[in-house]
């Protein structure tokens, strides 16, 4: 018996003691990337007598894609404007004094059964001491009609999932790239979700600031962005994945495709984007050669992301 | 019964040829009488050598040849079929490398001082174990019988071989009381780098190993017994010249307690009850490759844990065993790169995704004596195969949406009807087989195959392997000579094989592409072997064996790893104390190779090899004094299954001394 006692602590040392420890696959995939699920109030402004909540993802407002959700509240009669015009408008003004604004939707729609209204904005650079972003909202009560600003404050994006882009196209138009999703991926196919933007080149004089003409973007329409992500590091020689799909517009306005990862570490989406004509807008194609211990190359258009 | 066990095979001859009597290893009484399907005992040793590695042992049976990486772990193929076709277990019990190369076959886990024996069954007799396509290879390990006259024994064994300047230390002990035995033995080897017949130094071909085996039984009453069995396996710095890493560390443990039960009336004889567990750790990095600027570790874990419970029964001509099998193992491997510094980990992979593989199968195999000379042999297994992977992500990838569990149903049968009189033997046998898809092959992960140097990826809807298989054997043997031919045919439906993935990036180093695992409509196997032995004069030996195999894919072209024709003879000559024996062996040219899979034409070789060997007695211990040299000529050459065409060791002087205490 006690031989049996000693056999079995020696095989129970035995197990436990590995000398490579196995590596924790959740916590290795977990991190680096902040999940925001939430949305919550990422800013409240207070004028006369009204409140405008914006809530974000997070309570927070990022470089890179948003999505907004805004509620207007009448503090006298503690009633919420339903089905107002709401404008929308952020201006950066950067340390030389100039004005631009950024990929957004300006006219709100109102959603009635969420009851709010609902938009998007794309910031292009986070707030420091030198960059100020202010948003400017519009709306009607009572057939009066509002105007509102407000400073706030964007942060940076800690998620490299959803980085962003911006270019001049071959077409010397401003383009914008922002991924939406996913912003956790796994080492699967993933739902890749983009906008793609374009600044609306002003035909008339500035008006009075903010002249809405001066700050038109558009969502950029039936475009294709072509994929082809790979592993950049030199270590990886250039390694890519397969069944990738390119992406194309779907009914949401935002641009759809699929992007698998076959393990963590760096990647680079290199991307083609090609307007409904097939025409490149910019973007070159990739070396699909394997090439271990040299950097990857990457496309004029590319967006880097970690997981 | 035609059984082709390497038992059987060298025993007939070896019984002819020897000389210095052999002392039988000791077993069991009782369990002599009742194990009607036993195989014979042989102690691990061959002709050329009384010191050998198990692999080398291995590699003297016909129907075994070798994928080489280096020096070390070679892989054995059984029937020309890798080991994902065969079943490979220690005394019954299932164990799974934890290498996704292949570097760790389970005979790297074992040394030749604790085990008694090696039986190999070709084809389908060999699901007794398992399901499997090639046949089995089981090895048996040494245990004491009950009550010897000789209470204390024991052996050493030291030698030194000059090539690669190996030192070994073999040594066993045993103690055998009427209630209580045990046996022990510990082992150490290690090598430096072996040179080529050009006398050049095969860099990263050295290895460390350390064996101990422990087995302590207890008779419980007079007629069972209970038996506690662990080995304990390490091998460290172990070189693989073949591939762009090295093997830091590889441990195992191997265990396991058995209850076994005689019965003395009625038709069951005795009932073996076993329980195991065995964990295995084999950690291959390329640290010790400077050239490298990128580096990549490759840890991988086995456990499995098992039951194998056995009832023989015989009754007038009829004999049969019953085996209940069943086990579950978990495989877990990863990749990890880094440049220079480890802690700038720059992507991690699993290249086994925690699959786990659960198996639970009811075998029989029957005896019945026809007549006097004839006895037909038939039986199977059905087996219920379960896989499933923790981390399918991985495996959707490639094979988007494959189910994350996978039932398999492996059914076994085989019959054969052997024929014996006056000298002649005569059968003929058939089977029908299914195999599951090894983890790597049905769930694997940019597994790097540096033969034909492309990354794997497995495919979990892979279907069975199904073998449909002929044999046939002729022999005849009288006092002096003996000579006998076998054959057998495989017919494989979904032959599991690497295909070119046009879709698949390879990752891995020094890849060249994706291949993934695909099943072909059929492939064909043969194989042929001719044995021979004449004894010339009362202590003039020789002896001669020749094998042929062919394998074709669907389309006709060849399989890969296919043994081209090989032949071995050799002379043995004993004069009093003295003992000479000389050998040729080598294989022709590999002219049906396979370059789609990697391969190139590989010239023929001959290897031509001596040694002498002295028995004397130091008080009463016998003791045996070996000296020899295998390729005297120092012959540059390298194999059909060389990886990368590494070359073979040349010319290799050996000396060996063992005594028994």
């Amino acid at each position: 018996m006690r031989l049996l006692h000693l056999y079995v602590i020696a095989v129970f040392v035995m197990v436990v003691s590995c000398t490579i420890d196995k590596t924790d696959y959740e916590a290795e995939i977990s991190t680096e990337t902040t999940e925001y699920i939430d949305f919550e109030e990422a800013t409240s402004i207070t004028s006369g007598d009204y409140t405008i909540s914006i809530e974000a993802l997070n309570g927070s407002l990022y470089k890179g894609y948003n999505e907004l959700r805004l509620k207007i509240t009448n503090t006298q009669t503690n009633v919420d404007l339903e089905n107002s015009e709401v404008a929308f408008l952020p201006i950066m003004t950067d340390a030389n004094g100039n004005k631009v604004s950024c990929p957004h939707e300006y006219n709100l729609p109102f959603d009635a059964t969420e009851e709010y209204y609902k938009g998007y904005a794309v910031f292009t650079d986070e707030s420091d001491t030198t960059v100020s972003w202010q948003l400017y909202i519009g709306f009607v009560d009572n057939d009066q009609s509002y105007m509102i600003d407000h400073t706030i404050t964007v942060e940076e994006q800690t998620n490299l999932n959803l980085n962003m882009t911006a270019f001049t196209g071959n077409d010397n138009e401003q383009y914008f790239i922002a991924l939406v999703s996913p912003q956790s991926p796994n080492v699967a196919e993933n739902d890749l979700v983009a906008g793609i933007y374009k600044y609306n080149q002003p035909t008339d004089p500035s008006g009075t600031f903010p002249d809405p003409s001066q700050f038109s973007y558009s969502i950029v329409q039936n475009h294709t962005l072509l994929l082809d992500p790979r592993m950049p590091e030199p270590s990886m020689g250039n390694h890519s994945s397969p069944n990738n799909e390119d992406l194309t517009q779907q009914s949401d306005g935002l641009y759809h495709g699929v992007v698998n990862y076959t393990m963590t570490g760096n990647w680079t989406l290199n991307f083609i984007l090609q307007d409904e004509n097939g025409q490149t807008i910019k973007g070159t194609e990739v070396s699909t050669e394997f090439t271990p211990g040299i950097e990857g190359e990457k496309s004029e258009l590319y967006i880097d992301i970690l997981f | 019964m035609k059984r082709i066990t390497l038992a059987i095979l060298l025993l007939g001859i070896f019984a002819n040829a020897q000389n210095t009597p052999i002392k039988k290893d000791t077993l069991n009484v009782v369990l002599d009488e009742v194990i009607v399907i036993a195989a014979k005992k042989k102690k691990i040793e061959t002709e050329m050598k009384m010191a050998v590695s198990v692999d080398e042992f291995l590699a003297s049976s016909d129907n075994i040849s070798f994928i080489k990486r280096g020096a070390y772990a070679w892989e054995p193929l059984l029937n020309n079929m890798s080991t994902e076709r065969s079943t490979v277990t220690i005394d019954g019990m299932h164990i799974f490398g934890a290498c996704t190369d292949k570097m760790d076959p389970v005979t790297s886990y074992v040394e030749s001082n604790n085990l008694s024996d090696i039986e190999i069954k070709s084809g389908q007799e060999g699901s007794m174990h398992g399901a499997t396509v090639a046949g089995s290879i089981n090895l048996k390990r040494k245990s004491t019988s009950f009550g010897l006259n000789k209470k204390w024994n024991g052996g050493y064994q030291t030698g030194y071989e000059f090539n690669n300047d190996q030192f070994f230390n073999l040594g066993k002990l045993s103690y055998s009381g009427d209630k209580l035995v045990v046996d022990g033995s510990v082992s150490y080897r290690r090598a430096e780098n072996y040179t080529d017949g050009n006398n050049d130094e095969v860099e990263h071909s050295q290895y460390k190993k350390f064996n101990a085996s422990l087995g302590v039984a207890y008779k419980t009453s007079p007629l069972s017994s209970v038996r506690v069995d662990a080995i304990f396996d390490k091998a460290k710095d172990v070189g693989y010249p073949a591939l762009p890493m090295d093997l830091s560390l590889s441990r195992a443990l191997i265990t396991s307690v058995a209850y076994k039960r005689f019965f003395e009336d009625g038709p069951i004889k005795v009932w073996d009850t076993k329980i195991y567990f065995n964990a295995i750790e084999h950690y291959m990095d390329d640290t010790t490759r400077p050239e490298n600027l990128v580096h990549m570790d490759m840890p991988g874990w086995s456990t499995t844990y098992g039951l194998v419970s056995k009832v023989n029964f015989k009754k007038d001509d009829y004999a049969s065993e019953v085996q209940l099998n069943a086990y579950n193992n978990l495989s877990i491997a990863e990749m990890r790169m880094y440049p220079q510094d480890r802690s700038e980990r720059t992507m991690f992979a699993y290249s086994w995704p925690w699959v786990t593989t659960s198996y639970a199968g009811l075998s029989m195999s029957n005896s019945l004596d026809v007549s006097n000379i004839s006895q037909l042999n038939f039986g199977g297994t059905l087996g219920l195969n379960y896989n499933y992977s923790k981390y399918v992500e991985f495996n959707w990838i490639f094979h988007p949406g494959a189910p994350q569990k996978k039932t398999r149903f492996l059914p076994n049968i085989y019959a054969s009807y052997q024929l014996n009189m006056s000298g002649f033997d005569f059968s003929v046998g058939g089977g029908y087989g299914h195999r599951a898809p090894s983890v790597s092959e049905g769930y694997g992960y940019y597994i790097y195959n540096s033969f034909d140097r492309y990354d794997y990826i497995g495919d979990p809807d892979l279907k069975n392997e199904v073998s449909y298989e002929v044999n046939a054997s002729a022999g005849f043997k009288n006092k002096r000579a003996s000579i006998q031919a076998q054959a057998n045919y495989f017919y494989i439906q979904d032959y599991i094989i690497g295909r070119i993935l046009s879709t698949g990036s390879p990752m891995n180093y020094q890849s060249v592409g994706v291949k993934g695992y695909t099943s072909l409509d059929y492939a064909t196997l043969f194989n042929f072997s001719l044995n021979g032995s004449y004894a010339i004069l009362q202590d003039l030996h020789w002896k001669g064996s020749l094998t042929y195999a062919r394998g074709l894919d669907e389309n006709k072209n060849n399989l890969p790893f296919i043994r081209p024709l090989s032949y071995q003879t050799s002379l043995h000559f004993s004069y009093g104390k003295f003992g000479f024996l000389t050998s040729l062996n080598g294989d022709l040219k590999q002219v049906d190779y396979s370059p789609e899979y990697g391969e190139d034409e590989t010239p023929a070789y001959s290897n031509w090899n001596v040694s002498a060997d002295y028995t004397f007695f130091i008080k009463d211990h016998k003791t045996v004094l070996q000296v020899g040299a295998e390729n005297i000529f120092n012959t540059y050459y390298s194999t059909y299954a060389d990886w990368g065409n590494i070359p073979r060791m040349g010319r290799n002087v050996f000396t060996s001394l063992k005594i028994d205490l």
